[in-house]
């Protein structure tokens, strides 16, 4: 899953070229194996830190970023602002090991389109991605 | 690989090893120390961790002194004080530390809750650092008037609905209310209603009862409890569910409420100021927003300007938040005065919160340089040609390239231009979700639109998924 082995190709409609961010490789390698089964992402790389994210999301371009918060060095919520600024942003969904409204809302301030809980973020990410997709068409 | 993210600095060998565990169980990364000077000496800064733990040290002489330069970091690590430490804490504090107490046994909860504390305090002073407090920056005619609005309503109790496009600064007209009133010197307490599950959003803003307290013993103070004497700050408030809608207006009408669990009515005495970045009267006219909330919420109103009604202030808005990036030590940037030109040229869709991550991005990409027009992401530049080579270069691989027609012919008979325009921009918009499938985020991408945006013109144009889909089958 390294980013420099990672083919950026026509993908079929609705797929989300997938960038996964986190300090903790444990949690990396675990969320790329309970991801790679799902038909909507396409994993194309991952990165240790905020500095990672910024990088990767210029040169990869990815569809969706699911970034930690508490990295060393640049932390979730600032790397979230500043891709934000970029040209043409990802979806960005931060992931969580706390669950509670106040780690939602300074997600959301950031500017992150969604928040999920790590516990249960390989199922949860379903139902997030249809509210920020079809489901939106229903309004 | 994981920098530290917790220090324990402890000699007791055992306990050390027992907190290790424990915070690698819950997900921090930790390095132990037994004294401060092989901390000091490690090349490690102040930011580097969330949490410090603190119990049998070594060299307990040096300890004032590492504090002391703990202290002196915009970011300050939180400090846990183990039982041996407790008499320190007022020293600590008086210091400019932040202490809380590590009582013994070690249980996963408490070390739990006191880091979730820390990973809190710090977001919190991350994203204050680029807001002002005192209110918005700038001398245009569109702030002069809220400045006068903020004023005028200042003084009273009066509950203030403040309106505007997202990103517009609505939390910092919110702050400049209460700091500008006699509340000023109790608490602001901000609660982003749209981010807060409708399940979680009542016991956030009510609290709840220890008896109901699921989790511990201890009753859990709402928003409510914690802006006693202030002001709540409801953002957002459109997003709010319907059933807290009713108990929010009985909080209006009857300054009380129930905790979870509770029986008892608490009285509270806080002034509510309310924003949304929504159409509320389309809300109301849909049933997703109470018309008698509405009017207890829009007593006195406040339009919050978008960007592109005021340019002027760019500059000003620029130097204000690169004044405040270096006073928070997020770094430093300049711009010249040809790049802030390009900025003003820009339609700001994002309003100011897209200027001010684009400083903080530019302060982290250029730490104290200046930067020039070529610096900027290329949205910034539609009239630079290298900028936009690189762009047509990217958007090669589209299906659909369309560039703004410039050569429409007007018929004799003339034009219902509006109707005209919304033809158009109906058609691009349905090519548009088509060509993504009907992924309304790819599909704002296409359109170089935000997703809010499309997604309030979907609603406009009354867009259906079944819609896309027969669209999706017919061209397949």
């Amino acid at each position: 899953m390294d980013a420099a082995h990672c083919g950026v190709g026509s993908l079929p409609r609705g797929q989300f070229r997938t960038l996964l961010v986190d300090d903790n490789e444990a949690f990396l390698t675990l969320a790329g194996h309970l991801l790679e089964d799902n038909p909507r992402l396409k994993l194309i790389g991952c990165g240790f830190s905020g500095y990672d994210a910024m990088r990767l999301s210029e040169s990869l371009k990815p569809d969706l970023i699911l970034m930690d918060i508490s990295m060393p060095g640049m932390d979730g919520l600032q790397a979230t602002r500043l891709i934000k600024a970029q040209d043409s942003p990802p979806i960005i969904l931060i992931a969580s090991h706390y669950n509670d409204a106040e780690h939602r809302e300074h997600s959301a301030r950031a500017g992150a389109d969604g928040f999920l809980a790590k516990r249960d973020f390989d199922i949860a990410i379903n139902s997030v991605l249809d509210a920020l997709t079809t489901e939106q068409l229903h309004g | 690989m994981a920098e530290a993210r917790v220090l324990v600095l402890d000699a007791n060998d055992v306990r050390a090893q027992n907190l290790r565990g424990l915070l690698q169980f819950i997900d921090y990364a930790p390095v132990v120390h037994e004294s401060c000077a092989t901390v000091m000496s490690s090349g490690a800064k102040p930011a580097d961790w969330v949490a410090i733990v603190i119990g049998e040290v070594l060299d307990t002489p040096r300890l004032e002194q590492f504090v002391s330069w703990l202290s002196k970091a915009h970011e300050r690590p939180v400090l846990l004080l183990l039982p041996e430490q407790i008499e320190a804490a007022s020293q600590f504090e008086a210091l400019g530390a932040s202490c809380r107490l590590l009582e013994l046994p070690l249980k996963y909860m408490q070390l739990n809750d006191l880091l979730k504390f820390a990973g809190l305090q710090r977001m919190q002073n991350d994203a204050m650092a680029t807001v002002n407090a005192l209110g918005p920056t700038g001398n245009s005619s569109a702030v002069r008037r809220v400045r006068r609005m903020i004023e005028q309503v200042a003084g009273f109790d009066t509950t203030v609905f403040i309106t505007g496009e997202s990103g517009t600064g609505k939390e910092v007209i919110a702050r400049a209310i209460h700091a500008q009133s006699h509340r000023a010197d109790k608490p602001f307490v901000a609660v982003h209603c749209g981010a807060i599950p409708a399940e979680l959003i009542e016991c956030e803003l009510f609290g709840q009862e220890a008896a109901a307290n699921a989790v511990g013993n201890e009753a859990r103070p709402g928003r409510f409890d914690q802006a006693e004497g202030g002001t709540l700050f409801l953002d957002e408030v459109g997003d709010m569910s319907l059933p807290m809608q009713v108990k929010l207006l009985r909080v209006l009408q009857e300054h009380s409420y129930e905790r979870i669990g509770g029986t008892r009515s608490q009285h509270c005495d806080v002034r509510i100021i309310a924003a949304t970045h929504g159409d509320m009267e389309a809300a109301i006219a849909k049933g997703r927003f109470r018309e008698d909330l509405y009017y207890r919420l829009n007593v006195f109103p406040i339009e919050a300007p978008p960007m592109r009604e005021r340019l002027d202030d760019l500059p000003m808005l620029v130097a204000d938040l690169i004044a405040r990036l270096e006073q928070s030590g997020h770094g430093s940037v300049q711009l010249d005065a040809e790049a802030l030109n390009v900025l003003r040229s820009y339609a700001w869709p994002g309003n100011v919160r897209e200027l001010a991550n684009l400083v903080e991005r530019l302060a982290v990409l250029h730490p104290g340089e200046c930067v020039r027009p070529g610096d900027l992401p290329r949205r910034f530049r539609p009239h630079d040609k290298a900028a936009q080579a690189v762009a047509a270069h990217a958007a090669a691989s589209s299906p659909v390239h369309l560039r703004p027609r410039g050569d429409c012919v007007l018929p004799e008979v003339g034009v219902d231009l509006k109707d005209h325009i919304e033809q158009i921009e109906l058609s691009l918009i349905r090519q548009a979700l088509v060509q993504s499938g009907g992924v309304v985020a790819h599909t704002a991408r296409l359109l170089n639109t935000r997703r809010t945006t499309l997604v309030e013109k979907l609603r406009k144009y009354g867009l259906q998924r079944e819609d896309v889909e027969a669209d999706i089958a017919g061209e397949g």
